[in-house]
């Protein structure tokens, strides 16, 4: 059965409307990453399942059963915000257990739950401390384990990694699935990161100009973004995009970038003429010294280290900057100047210019 | 590159005090010496109170120097007034003048020294577009974005001529894409023009992608100046090894074993087992002098699917060009980061593989390093 | 900035006596005069100088006064229990009914929410003589002329807008998230407020009530017109001491002396919630 069922909702603000119509549903113990650019209204969206805010049109189905007009307290989610929210004049303990006092558990319960899911976040040692009093870090897990303590089945959390430091948000990157899961809990978690949207998600929905523009497992929307504007959400450094027209040979298609001529996949062979934007992931750009085949000439800008990679600022010879990257960091006999790009064409992404739709499949 | 081996600029002794009334002092710099070559870019990177922004504003005359010179193309320049220096600099924060345009702001060092109109125009266009805000040159600086007042500041500062050009996180506020691009275009211009500069941030990213050396700084000391291969492979300390990289070296204790073999054993966790030929006859020497210590390992230096020791995994998350993956390792993460997509799935088991040459052995009370890779350090 | 030679420390020190003194010295000479005989008090030149005397106590807690022109009755122990009534039971009701609407004018945009929360500002704009004259008529009409709830009533003006205003700018710098947590944790609108939101809007709400409750003490034209002798609180029973064989000085001081001390002792208590509630939920509110 669904956990979490929207249907198309929208909400609108005095500035504008924000959500326009997103639609989406979620299985038992699945963790979806609502991903988008910030001020997209990832937030509102989870505002709106909370209940702390109105929805204009359409419904909200959690457990199988229409919320869509019930008060907050009777909806049964547990949620941690961005900034915390914890109540500064109670103790991590009272912050953990008032998702249980509600309900009109005992004291005993209420002890033993706080504890166990104290001890999985490991602050046990801090319950009796006031926020004030707790580093950023356990902040931030008291929050969580305020929204696990009454094993809610459906879990909202909205960017609760933004403000704690990098190495703590790496940690918590990588210990959050398993946590989650073994809740057992329905996700839906909110990231404006697209690598923690990536480790995360069991799928990512990509919230983009008030719609779900794709939701789909990570590795389905890094290889094949439904459009532009969500593959450039993806990749660090972004995807980059060459326009192109591409000319039907006998063999298949070609294109032309910076004044080479380049073969495209034979996919691609039924939209000669047409403009379309060639999308290549820097990882796919292969960078050398030789000529080849289907290689194009490009004059190397610049050579950054990035992380555990060397990105390479590429200009092609009419002008346009690309980025390539390679693995690894020893490559120290990369120098600026000439050099010849290829990639790989069975897995470049051709998109429409005008409309941004990848074109997909043999035609 | 126009780097030569010439100092450019030349810290020697530097101290930074702050005796505030009725507080203890506070010693934000400590004893810094720091050789810039003419021509190379310097970050001077650390988390928040390390010393890297007492030290920008000491080079640029912001703050006194307690102790110690700054000499800056051969001139003593530590009490002179900061105009007097031959220093550009850009700040992080808003620091345009409010009344000019931002093209304006831009000419204003240009035209103050008598620089022809055509020429200044040119100067400040090319610089406009290498920064991406040619499209409000004629703007106000309070009708401009953060974002952008921070590259127009970025502009004046690269636009004037300086023996020294001193950047405050020059990047700060930028979208990802953009400021990919403008590390790229911006390392370009200052290798091609010989500038020599010296920028502060506390993102290593920054510092790796732009810099030619790194000056790692904590608690007011240069822990390691070097490039960027040297701090990944060879860091000085424990400090700058669990520091530098991201995801950072994963660090353990271990017991030392040394004879025929040379073993480290974890409690609670794998005995890495060498043949005592697998290391240089000094890092012998150096590991045996001691019972204890910490060994560490890079996550992209562990094998996967191979050798001895195995673990549970915790997470494997694939990134699109990377796959990080989560062991529990003697009750702690131990991050093992592959290029490629790794098929390994939650509470597997998985082999593990740490040769010699990529381990690193680091004293277990002073946190120096001992040897890395088989070799001494 | 840092360094202060001795001569600047002695120089800052001799301006902020002077600026004491300045302000303090009314204070301590109405202590003093409480402690003196009229005529001590009348005497030219004035001095420091006299042998105390607690004949103005004495007379103000007996109720009986002794002048040249014989004995006076005097109502000041009356005087000070209505100020103490007016004043705490004007405060409990003005938190009552302004703390739920502070909380109501920060948390929801209504229409006119605005506007009518300055209206309620503004009842502190006008001279109070420019309502009472109409106020006692009505009052008087309706039977509310010389009747502590009449007063309590009044009293509202005084206080309520104080209370509205400084707990509104609390309740405002309340995160909503923190609310919407508690909420969201299964708990009813009611509890989150008595829970959530008035304890953490606490050091507002008692520096607001404390504010309101020194106003309100202080407060003398409303108790003037609207009330008769029985029901006056402190401020206008001191009049009582023009007396037709001349001002009894001493008494007055000692009036003074006795009706300070309480606000006087409660805002040294509570100075600490007074300024931080005051910097904090005024400001920002």
């Amino acid at each position: 059965m669904a956990q979490i069922e929207l249907r198309s909702l929208t909400k609108s603000y005095k500035t504008g409307k924000v959500l326009k119509g997103v639609s989406l549903v979620a299985e038992q113990g699945e963790i979806v990453c609502v991903f988008g650019p910030s001020g997209v209204g990832k937030t509102v969206l989870l505002r709106l399942i909370a209940g702390v805010e109105e929805l204009d049109a359409g419904a909200i189905f959690l457990e199988g059963r229409d919320v869509t007009d019930a008060p907050p307290e009777t909806r049964g989610v547990g949620i941690a915000f961005q900034n915390f929210a914890l109540f500064p004049h109670m103790t991590a303990f009272d912050n953990i257990g008032s998702a249980l006092t509600a309900h009109g558990a005992s004291a005993s319960i209420i002890k033993a739950k706080v504890e166990k899911v104290a001890a999985l976040l490991k602050i046990t040692h801090v319950l009796s401390h006031l926020p004030r009093a707790l580093s950023n870090g356990q902040k931030q897990r008291t929050a969580l384990a305020r929204a696990l303590a009454a094993d809610p089945k459906i879990v909202l959390l909205d960017d609760p990694l933004r403000n704690v430091d990098a190495k703590l948000r790496y940690e918590m990157r990588l210990e959050l699935p398993s946590l989650l899961r073994a809740s057992g809990a329905t996700v839906l978690y909110v990231t404006q990161d697209y690598k923690e949207a990536m480790a995360i998600g069991d799928r990512i929905a990509v919230l983009v100009d008030g719609r779900f523009e794709q939701i789909a497992a990570p590795p389905a929307i890094y290889r094949g973004p439904a459009s532009v504007s969500v593959a450039r959400l993806f990749g660090d450094p972004s995807i980059n995009l060459i326009p192109i027209k591409p000319k039907a040979t006998k063999d298949g298609a070609v294109c032309e970038i910076g004044g080479a001529t380049v073969s495209l996949a034979e996919i691609h062979a039924a939209t000669p003429g047409r403009s379309l934007l060639l999308g290549l992931r820097p990882e796919s750009l292969n960078v050398s010294d030789q000529q080849a085949p289907d290689s194009f000439p490009v004059e190397v800008m610049a050579v950054t280290p990035l992380n555990e990679k060397t990105v390479l600022l590429l200009r092609t010879h009419d002008g346009q900057e690309i980025f390539a990257s390679e693995a690894g960091v020893e490559n120290e006999t990369r120098q600026p100047g000439p050099a010849f790009a290829r990639f790989d064409a069975t897995r470049a992404l051709v998109f429409d210019e005008a409309s941004g739709a990848r074109i997909e499949g043999r035609a | 590159m126009s780097t030569t081996n010439e100092a450019a600029l030349s810290l020697a002794g530097v101290d930074k005090i702050y005796a505030l009334n009725s507080r203890k002092p506070v010693h934000a710099v400590q004893a810094l010496d720091l050789d810039v070559r003419k021509g190379e870019i310097v970050a001077l990177l650390g988390s928040s109170g390390c010393g890297k922004t007492s030290t920008l504003r000491m080079i640029a005359g912001f703050e006194s120097v307690t102790r110690g010179s700054i000499t800056l193309a051969g001139r003593r320049i530590e009490t002179l007034a900061p105009a007097r220096r031959g220093v550009a600099m850009a700040f992080e924060g808003y620091s345009l003048y409010p009344p000019l345009t931002v093209r304006d702001n831009i000419a204003f060092a240009l035209k103050s020294a008598r620089i022809n109109a055509t020429e200044v125009d040119k100067a400040v266009k090319e610089m406009a577009a290498l920064v991406e805000i040619e499209s409000i040159l004629d703007r106000y600086p309070t009708s401009i974005s953060g974002g952008q007042q921070q590259r127009a500041s970025l502009a004046r500062a690269l636009v004037r001529p300086a023996d020294l050009y001193l950047l405050d996180e020059p990047m700060g506020q930028l979208e990802p894409r953009l400021r990919a691009l403008l590390r790229g275009r911006l390392k370009r211009l200052l290798n091609e023009r010989g500038m020599t500069s010296i920028f502060v941030t506390h993102d290593q990213t920054e510092a790796n992608a732009l810099a030619d050396r790194v000056a790692v700084m904590e608690g007011g000391v240069l822990q390691q100046m070097a490039n960027q291969t040297e701090l990944k492979e060879r860091p000085a300390n424990l400090y700058v090894a669990t520091f530098i990289g991201e995801p950072p070296m994963n660090v353990f204790d271990a017991k030392v074993e040394i004879g025929e073999r040379v073993r480290f054993i974890v409690k609670d966790g794998p005995a890495l087992d060498f043949s005592a030929t697998a290391f240089s006859q000094a890092a012998r020497v150096a590991i045996a002098r001691r019972a204890r210590a910490v060994i560490g390992v890079r996550p992209h230096d562990i094998r996967l699917g191979a050798g001895d020791n195995a673990a549970k995994v915790v997470s494997n998350q694939w990134l699109g060009d990377q796959s990080h993956l989560a062991l529990d390792v003697a009750g702690k993460l131990m991050v093992a980061v592959a290029f490629d997509q790794v098929n390994a799935s939650r509470g597997e088991i998985m082999r593990y593989e740490v040769s010699s040459t990529k381990l690193h052995v680091f004293d277990a009370d002073s946190g120096e390093a001992v040897s890395h890779g088989a070799e001494a350090a | 900035m840092e360094h202060t030679s001795p001569f600047e420390r002695i120089i800052r020190g001799v301006l902020i006596a002077a600026v004491l003194l300045f302000f303090l010295f009314p204070i301590l000479w109405i202590f003093l005069m409480s402690f003196q005989t009229n005529e001590q008090v009348l005497r030219i030149p004035p001095s420091l100088f006299f042998s105390p005397t607690t004949i103005n106590y004495t007379s103000l807690v007996t109720g009986k006064l002794q002048t040249a022109a014989g004995s006076l009755d005097l109502a000041f122990m009356r005087n000070l229990g209505n100020s103490v009534l007016l004043s705490s039971v004007s405060v409990a009701l003005a938190l009552v009914l302004g703390v739920p609407a502070a909380y109501a004018f920060a948390r929801f945009k209504f229409p006119l929410s605005e506007d009518i929360a300055f209206t309620l500002l503004s009842f502190r704009f006008a001279p109070p003589l420019l309502v009472l004259l109409p106020l006692s008529l009505y009052f008087q009409a309706i039977g509310l002329d010389d009747t502590y709830i009449g007063l309590i009533w009044v009293y509202q003006l005084i206080a309520l807008p104080l209370i509205l205003w400084i707990v509104r700018g609390y309740f405002e710098d309340i995160s909503p998230d923190i609310e919407y947590a508690y909420r969201i944790a299964g708990h009813s609108w009611l509890q989150t407020f008595t829970r959530i939101a008035i304890p953490l809007a606490r050091p507002g709400i008692a520096a607001a009530g404390l504010l309101a409750f020194i106003f309100c003490w202080n407060n003398f034209v409303f108790a003037l017109i609207l009330a008769s002798a029985d029901k006056q609180p402190v401020t206008v029973g001191a009049l009582a001491f023009v007396t037709a064989s001349g001002i009894q000085y001493g008494q007055i001081a000692a009036a003074i002396v006795l009706s300070v001390t309480p606000t006087l002792a409660l805002a040294l208590f509570a100075q600490r919630y007074l300024v931080e509630g005051l910097s904090l939920g005024a400001v920002k509110g």
